[in-house]
């Protein structure tokens, strides 16, 4: 039972959405699959006097290669991830992500975008989109921009958006890559990442290496990448990338896991996950899917 | 606000406020008890319909949002008797306080739609949003497993 | 061996047609069709009102002052009522709780005030408006701390309590109750003792997570009766409960009357009385009105009972050749704000806290010590799930210093039947023995297991685990059996369906003895207008009690079956036997008569006239041989227990040792039912349980700051399993050594199969990788960063 009354409104075009946003500064939101939203809604942790739902409008569902991008659109889900043949031919690692949140009651509704718009430290498509060229897109009421994803996280649950804006999609640049995502939970169930790692191994030894849930937004590791740049993978190298995680990281001591663990556990899981992206760069390693820890 | 949509199989219009939950309505309006309220946060699946034939947690849809959809839960599919898969749940004591069996019915049923012939680790994955605090899952899992092999599918 | 029964003469081990089945549970088409109904299923029409619950902030305060005005005139409202509207006490064994707090709360959460709204939403948002002043006090947050001489006193009242006559709280201290058991001379012992190991374990607290919340619907009449429907373990002991905390109000018990429909699941959380007392005294002032108060899962966790935490301190003596000579065993509970029923957790464990060993030299301490954080109470194993964690732990370290098999070790200590009790009875029949040794075959012990993954381990281990039923020396049960027109059957018993099988292992029980197929009784759900008494579904004794209770119905029935046969065709009773609904005489092949031409019609005599008529019968059961009167300084003397369950348990896990991840790969439980009425449903306790102690050890725990507020009341952060956290391979045991008082050899088994758990796991993970963690639970975290630093320094 959510308490707290408020009103609702379905546009059907953007420009409506945008509108409607604008004229409500500060005191709408948006919903998309909702399984945050109501949830705070019924937590009372968030008190909107609207609530402008994205649904009806057009083409927000859509996954597709356009060129040598591919284009996923703010209301897909993270079921139409799992089961989509185009991800599973250009981006593997965002079904073997997707696959890691909650259960399929979740998926069936929550968005890939609505995931990084909540922006908890944990979320799960946070290191993953880190680690690909990605391009959030939104559009508001003074037309669209769009933001890297590098300038998408700005603080603990924000982001680049601003309150009279919707995201329509996303674009990835393909390559070719070998991807993974390993992620720490408290058992095999459905979890909330402790600590999470996020690698694209592209050709050249070419890496870029993102954490979840040991900062307060997703971050990538500079340092690390420099690192590893231009360098065969060995196990003297791998040893070298592990040793700098304390200093690339600032993880919090909480009631889900100490600060010294989430640091441990970064590192085991970097070196275990470079060793796997490597490997599925050349088409060998564990497949997608498989749980590194 | 005005709401219209279907569940199990009949048409409703209803009056419902922006902040009612779907699942709430479902109880309390239509009188379609087998979804639960177990956690009203999307924890514990004991609220699982089904929406246009996939699993949701009715606890997380703002029963506005059902506008013009299907909904079936556990009632919509035992008119007609019980499925085999419901079948099985009975005569394997899949169950135990069965508070949570609706849910994880809708749950199997969903898998079953979608994969006839599962493997263990696709059970576990279908129910793993479902809690169960009694059976420790095993007699669920071979009912579910007995169900998708008596669809005679190879893997 | 075949064995026969009291009340079946007839009935051998291996002619047995109902009882030692696999039968089809009776509730299934109920429960997967969705028709089961449970409390908040049913439908109340539009008369119906909606309670709100105003709670503290703080987990020690004086109330200052309580403003309701904003809220009474809040839209929907039709009362806000707070402690001065029932200043009345109640408890199930010590009454030191008020039904809403009256001049301090001494928990997070306690009850100050309620909101009576027309919806459910208005009354959420009255209860925003109540304005509650408090003076902060100190909160006690640990046991021993509260133990201290000059702790802060969280009940100074305590020595006014009333309680029941085998507790012995301590004026001014926080100690509610000191369980104490002294035998033989523990001091000599250590002192001749060739090794003794002295450690202390430490447990949290944990909840039990029915997946139903707690819900009640009361409703006083204009006829001033008041009718309560709840999700409960405990119908009688509730109405018992609200007739003695109402009768201010002038109640009586045959005003009151508990509707008890199916519940979603219990596990000890829904015994006795907790938030139910709320709607039931909220409800009687609004006359006529139905009002409902049903728990948030939130409150769920920290306003119900919680499993009480403990600090073990432990001391264990042994001879070279792994004789056990002395046991000393210290438990200092966390059991809360308020001990009403939790204090009788810390009498049992007191009782049995030895474990399944044979122990000339005892010396038990068991406090129940007041806290400042939620009430602890029951919760599946009662308090020996909490002392085996340590004890099972001890007891593979001792026999690693003494360089014995820890599985030799334990059969050579393991109590047998005839061994001598710490408070001086002698052990029941038992089949210990057999359970260990079935274990360690099923896991492989002594076979080490290599994992081919090069960063993991494997690791195996074993504990053993007994509990006895911890109820009043007289607890009983009752039941009421009738037949149908067709010779279908209809029994009401008062014992709770938690999930656990009951109904079916009672109507299994009634026809065996009266050859009416399963399927054709009907087991009802309580009304204790109608239903007849049971004390509670706790303990793991409702098969054994309720079930002797409907044996007899059983055997009374039969006899007023033959007893009409008899008046007609002059047969003497004791030719006279059942077969396939039918009676059958031994001493005429010819005769049959089937039930259901005569259990409600009766038969036709030769002159026109009727014999007979309806076929109703009742049993009751109450054990007369226990007594609860013991000498409070060394807990000789009494007979509180009625009689142990034992078992074993092993695991093989696989322990991953960068991340600490364990899998357990296999688990094997043994525990002695005496006699498995319906052997898939002790399986399904098997597995069920033990997933449920594996989670306690895993990963769950309640988690508490430093103002003592819980901080995971959710699944978000309190993990229970999902079905990917399950052993690979469950191993389910059945020991059959019969209870010889039991119904066909039958004893409960519902709480032991959690009970070693928590150790097996814990000694599992040392096998695997040498090393020990001593607080539960084992996580993870704490197996890889102990790791870590092993092996690092």
């Amino acid at each position: 039972m959510i308490a707290k009354e408020f009103e609702y409104r379905r546009p059907t075009t953007l420009a409506e959405a945008t509108q409607t946003l604008a004229e409500h500064p500060g005191l709408a939101m948006i919903l998309a699959g909702g399984t945050d939203l109501v949830a705070w809604l019924r937590d009372d942790v968030i008190a909107p006097d609207l609530v402008v739902d994205i649904k009806d409008i057009p083409d927000l569902s859509e996954i597709k290669v356009v060129d040598d991008e591919l284009h996923i659109g703010s209301l897909v889900t993270f079921t139409d991830l799992i089961e989509s043949e185009t991800i599973h031919e250009h981006v593997p690692l965002l079904a073997e992500m997707s696959e890691t949140v909650a259960s399929p009651g979740i998926r069936n509704r929550a968005t890939m975008v609505g995931n990084i718009c909540s922006a908890v430290p944990s979320c799960d498509a946070g290191p993953v989109l880190l680690v690909y060229d990605t391009t959030v897109h939104l559009t508001g009421p003074n037309g669209d921009r769009s933001v890297d994803i590098n300038d998408w996280f700005t603080g603990l649950r924000e982001t680049a958006l601003t309150d009279d804006e919707v995201v329509t999609h996303l674009t990835l640049k393909l390559r070719k890559h070998g991807g993974v995502y390993v992620k720490l939970m408290r058992y095999a169930g459905e979890d909330l990442a402790q600590a999470a790692v996020g690698i694209a191994a592209y050709p050249d030894n070419e890496y870029r290496v993102a954490f979840g849930a040991v900062a307060p937004t997703p971050i990538r590791s500079a340092r690390i990448e420099n690192t590893l740049h231009g360098n065969e993978l060995d196990d003297d190298l791998v040893a070298r990338t592990v040793a700098m995680v304390p200093d690339e990281i600032s993880p919090i001591t909480d009631m889900r896991a100490t600060a010294a663990y989430r640091t441990h556990m970064t590192a085991v899981m970097l070196k275990r996950g470079l060793w796997a992206a490597r490997q599925r760069l050349d088409g060998t390693g564990p497949a997608y899917g498989a749980r590194l820890v | 606000m005005n709401l219209e949509l279907k569940v199990n199989g009949e048409q409703w219009v209803l009056d419902v406020a922006a902040a009612d939950v779907l699942l709430d309505v479902l109880r309390e309006q239509v009188g379609t008890k087998s979804p639960k309220v177990g956690c009203e946060r999307g924890d514990c699946g004991s609220c699982t319909i089904l929406m246009d034939g996939r699993s949701v947690r009715s606890c997380l849809v703002l029963a506005v949002e059902a506008e013009g959809h299907d909904i079936v839960t556990v009632e919509g599919i035992s008119y007609e008797g019980m499925s085999q898969l419901q079948d099985l749940f009975i005569s394997n004591n899949s169950f135990q306080c069965g508070f949570c069996a609706p849910g994880i019915v809708l749950s199997a049923t969903e898998l079953l739609e979608l994969n006839p012939n599962p493997s263990r680790h696709d059970v576990q994955e279908a129910l793993a949003g479902n809690l169960c605090r009694c059976t420790g899952y095993e007699p669920i899992i071979d009912a579910v497993l007995a169900a998708g092999q008596g669809q005679g599918e190879t893997p | 061996m075949t064995t026969t029964f009291p009340f079946e003469a007839d009935a051998k081990e291996d002619e047995l047609k109902a009882v030692g089945t696999d039968a089809v549970r009776i509730d299934g088409l109920d429960k997967i069709s969705g028709a089961a109904e449970f409390v908040d299923d049913i439908d109340f029409g539009p008369g119906l009102l909606h309670a709100a619950i105003v709670e503290s902030p703080h987990a020690f305060a004086r109330i200052v002052s309580i403003d309701t005005t904003e809220a009474a005139r809040a839209k929907g409202v039709v009362r806000v009522v707070t402690g001065k509207d029932f200043p009345y006490k109640f408890g199930m064994y010590m009454e030191d709780r008020y039904i809403f707090a009256q001049d301090h709360v001494r928990f997070v959460g306690e009850q100050v005030a309620g909101v009576i709204a027309r919806s459910h939403r208005e009354a959420v948002q009255a209860a925003k408006l109540v304005e509650v002043e408090y003076e902060v006090l100190n909160p006690i947050l640990d046991p021993k701390q509260a133990f201290e001489e000059d702790a802060d006193l969280i009940h100074p009242e305590l020595a006014d309590y009333t309680h029941v006559p085998w507790f012995f709280p301590k004026a001014d201290t926080n100690i509610a109750h000191w369980r104490k058991i002294r035998k033989g001379d523990t001091e000599k012992a250590f002192a001749e003792a060739d090794y003794v190991l002295e450690d202390t374990y430490f447990v949290p607290r944990y909840a039990h997570c029915a997946i139903e919340p707690h819900v009640t619907v009361s409703k006083l009449d204009q006829a001033d009766r008041l009718t309560v429907w709840t999700a409960s373990q405990s119908p009688h002991t509730q109405r018992h409960l609200f007739a003695q905390a109402l009768e201010p109000l002038g109640f009586t018990h045959k005003d009151v009357r508990v509707i008890t429909p199916y519940i979603g699941g219990g596990f000890g959380g829904k015994a006795g009385v907790s938030m139910e007392i709320l709607g039931a005294a909220m409800a009687t002032l609004v006359k006529g009105r139905p009002l409902k108060l049903r728990w948030t899962r939130e409150q769920e966790f920290y306003n119900t009972y919680q499993r009480q935490g403990v600090t073990a301190e432990l001391k264990v003596g042994v001879m070279d050749d792994g004789t056990i000579t002395a046991v000393e065993h210290k438990l200092y509970w966390d059991a809360g704000a308020y001990v009403e029923y939790g204090a009788n957790v810390v009498n049992a464990a007191g009782l049995s806290a030895t474990g399944p060993y044979r122990v000339p030299n005892i010396s038990n301490d068991s406090l129940c010590m007041y806290t400042n954080l939620p009430p602890g109470g029951p919760y599946r194993g009662f308090g020996y799930s909490e002392f085996h964690f340590g004890l099972e732990s001890h007891m593979d370290r001792i026999a690693e210093a003494i360089g014995m098999d820890p599985v030799e070790f334990r059969r050579k200590n393991a109590i047998v039947e005839g061994d001598e009790l710490s408070y001086g009875g002698h052990m029941n029949p038992s089949g210990m023995i057999e359970a260990i040794d079935k274990v360690a075959d099923a896991i492989e012990w002594g076979v080490e297991e290599q994992s081919d993954n090069p960063n993991t381990v494997m690791g195996k281990g074993i504990a053993l685990f007994w509990k006895a039923p911890a109820m009043p020396p007289n607890a009983s049960s009752a039941s009421f059996l009738k037949f149908n027109e067709d010779g279908s059957i209809n029994i009401t018993v008062s014992g709770m369906e938690l999930g656990q099988g009951y109904l079916t292992v009672m109507a299994q029980i009634a026809s065996e003895i009266l050859t009416v197929p399963v399927e054709k009784i009907r087991v009802e759900t309580p009304d204790t207008d109608r239903n007849p008494y049971e004390w509670q579904t706790v303990a793991s004794h409702v098969t054994w009690s309720s079930g002797l209770a409907v044996e007899k119905a059983a055997v009374e029935a039969r006899a007023k079956i033959f007893d009409v046969i008899h008046q007609v065709y002059g047969y003497e009773d004791d030719s006279l036997y059942l077969e396939n609904e039918k009676v059958k005489c031994k001493t005429d092949p010819v005769f049959e008569k089937p039930l259901s031409d005569f259990v409600i019609d009766g038969i036709q005599t030769d002159e026109g006239t009727w014999r007979g008529g309806p076929i109703i019968a009742s049993g009751k059961f109450m054990p007369e041989f226990t007594n609860a009167l013991s000498d409070p300084e060394t807990g000789q003397g009494g007979h509180p227990n009625v009689h142990y369950t034992v078992g074993a348990t092993g695991v093989v896990v696989e322990i991953d040792k960068d991340t600490g991840r364990i899998w357990v790969r296999k688990a094997a439980l043994a525990v002695d039912a005496g006699k498995a009425i319906n052997p898939d449903l002790v399986k399904g306790q098997i597995v069920g349980g033990l997933v449920q102690g594996l989670a306690t050890v895993l990963y769950e725990d309640m988690r508490f700051d430093e103002a003592g507020k819980m901080m995971n009341p959710n699944f978000t952060d309190y993990k229970i399993p999902t079905a990917f956290d399950i052993p690979d391979e469950v191993v389910p045991i059945i020991v059959e050594v019969p209870q010889p008082d039991g119904p066909f050899g039958a004893r409960g088994v519902g709480e032991h199969t959690m009970i070693a758990a928590a150790p097996v796991i814990a000694n599992a993970v040392y096998d695997a990788l040498g090393v020990r963690i001593k607080s539960m639970p084992v996580t993870q975290e704490k197996v890889a960063m102990a790791y870590l630093e092993k092996s690092t320094s």
